[in-house]
This record gives C-alpha cells, structure tokens and sequence, in this order.
C-alpha cells in the first residue's frame, strides 16, 4: 500500500506534497478541540492496522481505517492519518519521507470525499441505515485509496500500469474486510453515543 | 456486534504471517563479480526479478537477474560506482550502490586478474579452471586449499606450492569466498531482524501519537481559554 522511495517520478512525489500540505492546512483548521480525542485515537488505530500484513499473491496489503477516520473526522483526517503515516515512515521505513505527502493524499482525500458521500446516510438514518452507509463509506475509502495508488504509480510510467491493476485487485478482499469493520463499528457508535457523527461535525449542510 | 467481527477477524489474521513489504537490498565483492541479494525484509527474497545496472549518471552499464533465492552476480568492467536497480512491481523498488572504490578493489582483486588472464588465454586449461574455482566458487573440494600442508591435488601442476609457510592469493580467494559463504545467512538474519516490527516500536508509535495529539488538545485549550 504505502509506495516507497524512488518509485514514483519526481512530478508526481512534489506534486503529491503540495496536495498533501493543503490538505492537512484544511484538515488543521477543521480540528477542534472536541474532534482532537476522537482524531488521537483513529490516527492510533490507522498506525496499528497498517502493521498487521496480510500476504496476497506477490505483494501484502493490509487494513487502512481511513473510512471510518473520514467518516468520523471529515477534513480532520488528514492530519490524522498523516501523523500514522510519519511514523511509520521514521519508525519502520514504510513507505519513506519523500513520498509521505503522496502517501497522505492517497489515504486522507479518499477518507474526505468518504465523508462527505456517506454523512448524510449517517447523520439521518437509522442505527441499521447508518451501518449500510458506514460499510459503503469503508469499502468505498479502500477502493479510492488502491485508485489513488494506481493512479500515482501509472503518473510515474507506463511499466506500472500492470503493477497498478495488480494493486487494485489486491485490495478487493480489503474491501470487504474494511467494509464490514465500519459497518459494525457505526452501528455501535450509533448505538452507543449517538451524538458522535453530528456533534463532531456541526449540523448537517 | 463489533466483538464477534474483532473476533472473526482476529481468527482469520492469526495463522499468517505478518508480512512487512520494505524491500532490502545488499552488494557485495564475490572475487571478481559483484554479489548482491534483493528481498522482502520478512525474508521472501526476489525471484526471477531483472536488476539493471548503471552509473552513478544513470547510463547504463548492463543487466542482469536474480536467482530463485534472490541472488544476483554482476562482473564489473569499469572503475566506476554502480548502482543496481530492481523494480518488485507495485511501488517496491530496490536500489543499492556500490561505490567506486569498492568496484576498483573487485577490478584490482587476485581473482579478477586470474579470471582476466584464464579470459585471454583460452588455452590454459589448468589455469582457467583455478581462476574459475577462485572466482565463480565452483566445488570446494577443487579448491587448493591443502596445498600448504603438502597434499597437493594430483595433476593440478598449475597450483602455485609457493605458499607453504603463507597463502596464496588463489587460496586467500578460496577461504574468503567460504567465509562469504558462512556469512550470508548470518548477514540475512540480521537484515530481517533489523526489519522486524516489535512491540516496543509499535507502543512507543502509540505513544507518540498520544503525546502529538495531547500537545495539540493543550495548543487549542490555551487557545480557547484566551478567546
């Protein structure tokens, strides 16, 4: 998932990096104190789920969250998921520090354009509407993301564009994986602490 | 709800192996060739992948491929810095260089002089078959290698007896080439434990975030109570 260093051309890393800084700009300014526990807490569980691999053909992919984090977080996940994504980078060498704003924009704008598709099925419907719309909005964040990637590595030459359709197959059994995980996981916050998805957003515009 | 789903989930993940996909890749001197492995850090090496060489420059200096254990053997020709680049597909690259004066020490080797020489003279059936077992490994049961304690390999009239209180140069070829030998699987291991994930690692990252998040909760409250 994460693409490392010197596998993309240099268009691609710098253009990546200025997407990435407005985004997290626009993500900083939407983080307010009340959404800064509920981003701590999906930007911890970004960085563990990306740790656990899961061996697919020739490559590995592994869970993402980020759905569930642009569902919960609108805007605000960029500077989430781009914190996980920095230690990832110092810590075990994933991905790598020249592509980090690639691999931000990769994560975070499928995890915003998530938000605001699938707000409207949350915010409004019942606990089991919001649980349908919450498993499109995590399979839908994977299958932007694995574009996102492919679209990245195809930018960068035409060798990849096997490499990429690759990528994109490998990601269907993570769909579905993630597509279940958000569904469960808003049906319980629905249930639990109904209030989450409206008052860290503000009113539905 | 979401415990039985943790549950399945926590089923299904557990009988695989947790894989990190960071490519490693390492070269070294082998006698007159440049050795070089490229893998996956959880140890799958890289099968079958083509590695292109090149100048520091970019332009290229040749080709060559990996074996089924990921190993690769490239001979140098020129004095310069190689670099040696292998695309795994899917956003992994390997590239790994070796330095000018690592490749002018392989150029100036006893090997690659013998590989040279057996290379020019074709006629020289014993000396091309030491300078192949100096430099390509060959068996070692072919290596000269008792010749300084008087056992001289019947027929190998070539094999300098010069070196009976030290080694020859084919010789010290021979014992690197073991040492190199012994070495790899060590050198391996510690790539890949280099490469793991361990817990410490993974709860210090939680802790980081606990803290960069906190540090911002403390920003944003200051902000709030001045405002």
């Amino acid at each position: 998932m994460h693409i490392v260093d010197g596998a993309l051309a240099a268009p691609v890393v710098i253009g990546g990096a200025v997407l990435a800084a407005g985004g997290l700009a626009r993500g900083l300014r939407d983080l307010t104190l009340e959404k800064i526990p509920a981003a701590g807490m999906l930007s911890a569980s970004f960085f563990v789920a990306s740790l656990i691999h899961v061996p697919i053909g020739p490559s590995s992919v592994h869970l993402i969250l980020n759905g569930l984090a642009g569902l919960v977080l609108g805007w605000a996940a960029f500077p989430a998921l781009f914190v996980g994504l920095l230690l990832q980078a110092v810590f075990f060498g994933f991905g790598g520090l020249t592509v980090l704003g690639v691999n931000t924009l990769d994560i975070a704008l499928p995890a915003v354009i998530v938000h605001y598709i699938c707000r409207h099925g949350i915010a409004t419907g019942s606990p089991r509407i919001a649980a349908i719309w919450g498993g499109i909005g995590g399979a839908l964040a994977i299958a932007l993301t694995a574009a996102c990637v492919a679209l990245a590595l195809a930018l960068s030459g035409a060798a990849f564009i096997p490499a990429a359709k690759l990528v994109l197959l490998a990601h269907v059994p993570v769909m579905a994986i993630e597509g279940l995980l958000s569904a469960a996981a808003v049906y319980l916050a629905i249930q639990v602490k109904p209030d989450l998805f409206l008052s860290l957003q503000g009113p539905v515009r | 709800m979401i415990r039985p789903v943790f549950l399945t989930l926590a089923l299904v993940l557990a009988p695989l192996p947790a894989l990190a996909h960071k490519v490693i890749a390492a070269v070294y001197a082998d006698g007159a060739l440049i050795e070089g492995e490229v893998g996956f850090s959880n140890g799958d090496m890289a099968a079958d992948a083509t590695v292109a060489v090149s100048d520091p420059e970019g332009n290229p200096l040749g080709e060559t491929a990996t074996d089924a254990d990921g190993m690769f053997t490239f001979r140098p020709s020129v004095a310069v810095a190689h670099v040696f680049h292998a695309d795994l597909g899917a956003g992994h690259v390997a590239e790994v260089t070796m330095s000018a004066e690592d490749v002018a020490a392989i150029l100036d080797s006893p090997a690659a002089r013998a590989a040279a020489e057996a290379a020019a003279d074709t006629g020289g059936i014993p000396g091309a078959g030491q300078a192949e077992a100096a430099s390509d490994g060959g068996n070692p049961s072919t290596f000269p290698l008792d010749a300084a304690s008087g056992t001289a390999a019947v027929g190998s009239s070539a094999v300098p007896l010069t070196a009976a209180p030290g080694l020859s140069d084919a010789d010290k070829a021979a014992v690197a080439k073991i040492v190199r030998d012994e070495m790899r699987p060590l050198r391996r291991e510690i790539a890949a434990y280099r490469e793991k994930n361990d817990l410490q690692s993974i709860l210090g990252g939680i802790g980081y975030i606990v803290g960069i998040f906190g540090l911002g909760f403390y920003v944003a409250a200051r902000r709030r109570m001045k405002g």
